[in-house]
């Protein structure tokens, strides 16, 4: 019946063409015409299995918007807009039923504006059923990724009739991972076999490979079971899922050590250039969270620079950078340009800051914190004035997005590239520190800044190198939370106050007691958010507060933070001057 | 000038200004309610003026600490808040049903699922149960605060930084909304203050005499304790806390007595902002706060009694302004004042006629001694 | 000079002065606050709604104005500060005099002005999408109540399948309600409680009393819950019900993107994010995700193309300090803000008044105007009639239209509806 419709449908399209064979391009064009989504899922349904090669451009470009429904002289013609766009936003089009550019009666090809068509409409059902058309596709597409994911997909849709395409790709398919995805796949999706037997198989096999995704499914199989009175097979799913659980709390334990790890090679990036300020120096730089955020938006800019450049607007004047248009790999190479510009920018801010406000208060610690605080209120206001109000877009380069999962711990590349950068920044800095002449100048300043002076050591210029090298790295800290969160005007004042605590913790002046107290209020923080809300019960037991702990353990991410908070002020009662305190002698 | 440049604050507070600011805060404390009945000043004139004493009084609690003892402490906007807060929560009890939902406990529980009213809300259906928690839960908190800090001797910017922790902290507790606080919303929508209807000009009236009463009483007693031989120590500490030590001082004693004694000041200016406002919520205890109110004092001049007071109403007076004049360039004019003044002004407005003088002296060549 | 000389050239001066002043007296205006922050964390989202504004009173006033006279815009920064939100709405009211006021866009604020705007019997329109459970006679609310926005995402998310439900959102009021309702919501639409994630909290009894997972506003590391939503997916047909605030979407996105999930494999539909907030996150990233507005930029009509048009050229010739000119794009709060404003001249005009009380009363008996986001109709709940859009996300910023509810009736009291 419907196949009937179908072809009367299409020869009615095809106004009166002899049909062809019906391939797989016919069948989508007669499917994008089709009203009713049931109708369209059934005719997508009758993909399902075959090879052609024109159906995954085809569904791709349905599912991007790609598809227009041309409409002349009453007919409507479903198309694909191909190639470049001239000036008017003009592409060449071409059927979907033949792949032959669109022509009108006198043969002449038709050129169309997207913005002039109605796109192909979809819904999130028939983009599910493309996909399950595509993943059968996938099962044999030469990127493993994606045979993975079809898989996954496979899997939850635990539809016994595909099984055999499946045990079909057992013999075929080589690469280990998606051997595994595979083995999981029809464990799946012989939990809904009605062999009793083959469940328990399946449920054995799923328990092996310590199925993750599998959780729902067995605990469906174990109430089915239930409630067929088969206490035997429940009791098998249920030790399956005890099992399971198991190995997901080695998962998450392994995910908590790294996300601490991330988190904390976070706070150690922005708080190294505090450290060097505030240590070094003894100066309270409040506006060290608007150095991070001129870093961030050195990044924006940059990376606008290499698309198509950018149009501001300072106090309603209208200034024009124009942009280098560049293209693939070069455009996404911006990051490395913006890391040393953005350490640049800030450096040269940190400078004019220094020069400007900080030397006069080198003797009144107290008051560089009000005047700084003042600079920070201009500058956010500044930058507000001149980027807007609204946080602007920086994108990640391809090779900062994706994951890479070990033993299903998901470790994100962005995440590693944080971490690997924090290790070779707080490298670099102690190579500058210990093995040069500036480096020396540096230390001596701080260790005893008259007997410096009396050494001839030109303690101011030191102290600006000094600023500039700890505006830098906060500059160099907002590159990097451009990559993980916000930029905009008010993007330092989120990290102030722990780059702060970072450094009291860690010591006044002390490299490594940066880096442990980062790494260690990073783990502190991420430890507490996993675990707070399985002890949260137990909570209640802690006298006089216990409601109040239990009722706050339960919001975990605020918990974490309020503990790290309290945790520190608890430190410093055992050792008042953070974990690496520079020994003296001398009192105030 | 006759004093040296790392300490120019070290004579006594003034007792000129103690004198005039006592006047002007008497004086204001009759005449602009006066005002206000004969219709001569509007109700928001008089309105916004308890509310810059009410800074005042926070500004008065930051310098007590800072001009006066040397500890910058970035907490302040934390006891102000929960002096608020403790007055808060009585007035939310007077609402009554009178709320949105029409139900006996306060809205913001009833939207939570709540049904009854929490324990620990129970006593604030008494005024003098609120008033005292006023004082007692600042007091308490900055007790035990003050004393694990000045124990083990925390000072100087870690002193500043650990308080900004604190306030951090209690913000965070605040904005949670399953605090059983009202979180980011606070309290709001106050009706009555012991069976007066808040939105009555008369009301306000009153809330005004009591704030600048308060602010009378608080600069007496400020004024009588620098003229103590507690005062005494108290500079003594804020100028060389070590020689205090080995003089025979229980330096901690000292610092921890006047940080409670802050924290209430701080305290007594939050209850009586919240009636006058209308709206206490976790933003007022944020550290940003607490640097706002630094900013006061320094504007008006550190270590004086007028100064805070001066500073408070000015830098307020001028956000007023600004923030209807120039909504856009506001904050640059202000953080330019900041900058200005703690860079040319350390002594604050207070200290600009000495300031001028000392200009004009040095405009006519005289043989200084170096 | 004898004494009549004296005063016929005082009479002269005086009538020269008159005729001086009196053709600026001619020309009377209507003051008209706008109310919104400038300043501080909020200025992201509240700026263009102070621009749209602006713009829409330049539009009004160079078609005549309102019962003939022009709107004087008085624009006050609350700066983010919610006592100061009280303390300007006071001097609009009590000092100003503004006839109507424009502005608030966190609950909060809103709840602050209250009590001012109830004392002096003032109008504020707000236009935000917010939790409901208030209806104040001096508020009129154009913004989104809970049923023109949760509820039909989440019809529109079991249609499609989905079964399993994670609740997030920023802790505030307005992700509290919303979350609470949605609980109820979905148990009565046969969703079992073990579907729904994000956690529960429950009351000294152990009955269950709200849902969700909330962070602090201004929250940075997403990487737990990331976590947490990866395994909840795990098995296939799961949505985020998210209802973070717009700066914390950004933190949140570029995680969840990086951690491998997408839209088709657990699709996130957020209720604050809007065209406007898109222009700060990685939009390529972010395909297919989903919205539910009562107004898209993308929405396919005449009077939507002139706004959009009208808007660029307004900020082109702008003039206003710190305007942001480039890139800018329309939203369902900046629309709704434009409504309001057409609204309230609407009400002017029938009543032939300024007072409040006789705009309310217009207001109650019905008005309707057709705004770029189709018609919208006042009812006497202080709400409004209007249409429900679900979108979906795509790569330049815009959404797709994937529904429509036409004409949704904006319900503010929806806690316990459901049960």
């Amino acid at each position: 019946m419907v196949r009937l419709f179908l072809i009367q449908t299409f020869l009615w399209l095809a106004c009166g063409m002899v049909a062809e064979a019906q391939d797989a391009r016919h069948e989508i064009a007669a499917a994008t015409l089709l009203k009713g989504e049931a109708a369209q899922i059934k005719a997508l349904n009758g993909l399902m299995g075959q090879a052609d090669d024109a159906i995954f451009p085809l569904l791709e470009a349905w599912r991007k918007d790609r598809l227009f429904l041309y409409e002349a002289n009453g007919k409507t013609v479903p198309v694909l807009l191909v190639g470049a766009k001239d000036k008017e936003g003009m592409q060449a089009a071409e059927r979907i039923d033949t792949g032959k550019p669109l022509v009108d009666e006198k043969g002449a090809a038709i050129r169309l504006n997207a913005e002039d068509l109605n796109a192909v409409a979809h819904s999130a059902n028939l983009r599910r059923v493309m996909k399950a058309v595509l993943d059968l596709t996938d099962l044999a597409s030469s990127e493993p990724a994606k045979r993975r994911s079809a898989l996954a997909a496979i899997g939850q849709a635990q539809q016994l009739e595909k099984l055999p395409a499946l045990e079909k790709r057992l013999a075929v398919e080589k690469d280990a991972d998606v051997l595994a995805a595979l083995h999981e796949a029809i464990a799946l999706v012989r939990l809904k076999s009605p062999d009793r037997a083959v469940k328990v198989a399946a449920l054995k096999e799923l328990e092996q490979i310590q199925s993750l995704a599998s959780t729902d499914f067995i605990a469906t199989v174990e109430k089915e079971a239930k409630l067929a009175k088969d206490e035997n097979l429940a009791v098998h799913a249920h030790t399956t899922l005890l099992a399971i659980n198991r190995h997901r709390s080695v998962v998450d334990f392994g995910g908590t050590l790294f996300r601490s790890l991330s988190l904390g090679s976070i706070l150690l990036i922005v708080a190294l250039g505090l450290a060097i300020t505030f240590g070094l120096m003894g100066v309270i730089n409040m506006a060290h969270g608007e150095m991070i955020a001129i870093g961030a938006y050195t990044t924006y800019v940059v990376q606008n620079v290499f698309a198509a450049g950018l149009a501001l607007s300072p106090f309603g004047f209208s200034v024009m950078i124009p942009g280098l248009h560049a293209t693939g790999w070069f455009k996404e190479s911006y990051f490395l340009f913006a890391l040393p510009l953005s350490f640049l920018t800030a450096a040269v801010a940190g400078i004019l800051l220094e020069r400007g406000v900080i030397r006069f208060l080198y003797r009144r610690p107290l008051e560089s914190l009000l005047a700084t605080w003042g600079v920070s209120l201009l500058l956010q206001q500044l930058l507000r004035l001149t980027f807007g109000a609204n946080n602007v877009q920086v994108g990640s380069p391809s090779y900062l997005s994706g994951n890479w999962v070990v033993a299903d711990i998901l470790l994100g590349w962005n995440r590693i590239f944080v971490i690997a950068f924090a290790a070779l920044i707080v490298f670099g800095v102690w190579l500058l520190l210990t093995k040069t002449p500036v480096g020396l100048l540096i230390r001596a300043v701080t260790q005893n800044r008259a007997m410096a002076s009396c050494m001839g050591v030109r303690t101011e210029r030191v102290n600006t190198l000094t600023f500039a090298l700890g505006s830098g790295l906060a500059g160099l800290a907002g590159a990097f939370l451009s990559q993980i969160g916000n930029v905009g005007p008010s993007l330092g004042q989120s990290y102030i106050v722990d780059s702060f605590m970072v450094v009291v913790v860690g010591g006044v002046g002390n490299l490594v007691g940066t880096i442990i107290s980062g790494l260690g209020i990073g783990s502190f923080d991420q430890f507490v958010q996993q675990y707070s809300p399985s002890v949260a019960g137990a909570l209640t037991e802690v006298p006089w507060v216990g409601g109040f702990l239990q009722n706050l353990a339960q919001d975990s991410a605020v918990f974490g933070k309020i503990l790290v908070l309290c945790a520190i002020i608890l430190f410093l009662q055992w050792r008042p001057s953070g974990l690496f305190a520079v020994r003296s002698r001398n009192l105030d | 000038m006759s004093e040296a440049p790392e300490n120019p604050l070290s004579p006594p507070p003034l007792s000129n200004s103690t004198a005039g600011i006592l006047a002007f805060a008497a004086g204001a404390m009759l005449i602009l309610p006066a005002l206000d009945a004969g219709g001569v000043i509007d109700h928001f004139t008089l309105n916004l003026w308890g509310k810059y004493f009410c800074y005042a009084l926070l500004a008065l609690s930051v310098d007590l600490l800072w001009g006066w003892t040397g500890l910058l402490s970035l907490g302040q906007a934390l006891f102000f808040a929960l002096g608020g807060y403790m007055h808060g929560m009585y007035l939310m009890r007077m609402i009554g049903t009178q709320g949105q939902y029409h139900k006996p406990i306060p809205d913001f529980l009833v939207f939570l699922g709540w049904t009854d009213l929490p324990a620990f809300w129970k006593p604030f259906d008494q005024f003098t149960f609120a008033m005292a928690m006023v004082f007692f839960l600042p007091g308490i908190l900055a007790f035990l605060f003050g004393w694990l800090a000045f124990r083990s001797r925390i000072k100087g910017v870690y002193f500043s930084i650990l308080t900004q922790a604190l306030t951090y902290a209690g913000a965070l507790i605040f904005f949670r909304n399953n605090t059983l606080m009202g979180g980011n919303n606070g309290f709001t929508d106050f009706k009555e203050e012991l069976g007066f209807a808040l939105r009555e000009p008369s009301t306000q009236r009153g809330l005004f005499v009591a704030t600048a009463a308060a602010l009378v009483g608080v600069v007496i007693f400020l004024r009588w304790l620098s003229g103590t031989k507690f005062g005494l120590v108290q500079r003594a500490i804020r100028d060389g806390e070590n020689r205090t030590l080995f003089s025979g001082y229980a330096t901690p004693a000292f610092k921890l007595f006047i940080f409670v004694i802050a924290g209430m000041i701080a305290a007594i200016g939050g209850a009586l902002y919240v009636p006058q406002v209308g709206i206490i919520n976790p933003s007022d205890m944020t550290p940003d706060k607490s640097l706002e109110a630094i900013v006061w004092v320094a504007v008006g001049g550190r270590g004086t009694l007028v100064g805070p007071i001066l500073g408070a109403v000015a830098v307020n007076m001028l956000k007023s302004y600004a923030t209807r004049a120039m909504p856009d360039l506001w904050l640059i004019l202000l953080g330019g004042l900041f900058l200005l003044v703690v860079l040319f002004l350390p002594g604050g407005l207070v200290s600009l006629p000495e300031k001028i003088r000392g200009l004009w002296k040095k405009s006519i060549p005289a043989t200084l001694p170096a | 000079m004898n004494i009549p000389r004296l005063s016929s050239i005082l009479t002269v001066g005086a009538l020269a002065l008159a005729t001086l002043v009196s053709p600026v007296k001619a020309e009377e205006t209507v003051k008209v606050g706008v109310l919104h922050s400038l300043s501080g964390t909020m200025a992201i989202s509240e700026t263009s709604l102070r621009d749209v504004l602006l713009f829409t009173f330049d539009e009004i006033n160079a078609k005549g104005g309102v019962l003939g006279r022009k709107i004087e815009p008085v624009v006050v920064d609350g700066a983010s500060n919610w006592p100061l939100f009280a303390e300007k709405a006071k001097q609009l009211l009590e000092q100003d005099h503004v006839a109507v006021t424009f502005g608030c866009w966190t609950s909060v604020s809103r709840k602050s002005v209250l009590p001012v705007y109830e004392k002096n019997n003032g109008l504020l329109f707000y236009p935000v999408q917010y939790e409901g459970e208030e209806e104040s006679k001096n508020v009129a609310y154009t913004a989104e109540a809970v049923n023109q926005q949760a509820t039909p995402a989440v019809d529109y998310l079991l249609a499609q399948g989905v079964k399993k439900f994670y609740l997030l959102g920023s802790d505030y009021v307005y992700p509290q309600t919303t979350n609470l309702v949605l609980l109820e919501y979905l148990l009565s639409k046969g969703v079992p409680i073990e579907n729904i994630g994000g956690g529960f909290r429950k009351d000294a009894s152990g009955k269950i009393i709200s849902a969700g997972k909330y962070t602090p506003f201004g929250h940075t590391d997403y990487q737990q819950i990331v976590a947490e939503i990866k395994q909840f997916a795990a098995g296939g047909g799961a949505a985020v019900v998210s209802t973070l605030n717009g700066d914390t979407n950004v933190p949140f996105f570029k995680e969840y993107a990086a951690s491998g999930l997408t839209a088709e494999t657990c699709p996130v539909v957020s209720f604050s994010i809007s065209e406007d907030e898109f222009r700060g996150l990685p939009a390529d990233k972010l395909v297919g995700q989903l919205g539910c507005w009562t107004y898209f930029q993308s929405i396919k009509s005449p009077a939507n193309k002139k706004f959009v048009a009208d808007f660029q050229a307004w900020l082109a010739k702008s003039t206003v300090p710190g305007i942001v000119k480039e890139g800018r794009v329309t939203c369902s709060p900046m629309v709704l803000s434009y409504d309001g404003v057409y609204l309230w001249k609407a009400c002017v005009e029938k009543a032939g008044s300024f007072d409040v009380d006789k705009v309310r009363e217009v207001w109650k008996s019905g008005v309707s105007f057709n705004g770029p986001g189709g018609k919208v109709t006042t009812q006497p709940n202080m709400h409004l009639t209007k249409n429900v859009f679900i979108g979906e996300t795509k790569a330049d910023g815009q959404f797709k239209i994937l529904k429509s509810f036409d004409n949704v009736y904006g319900e503010p009291w929806l806690k316990g509806k459901f049960k």
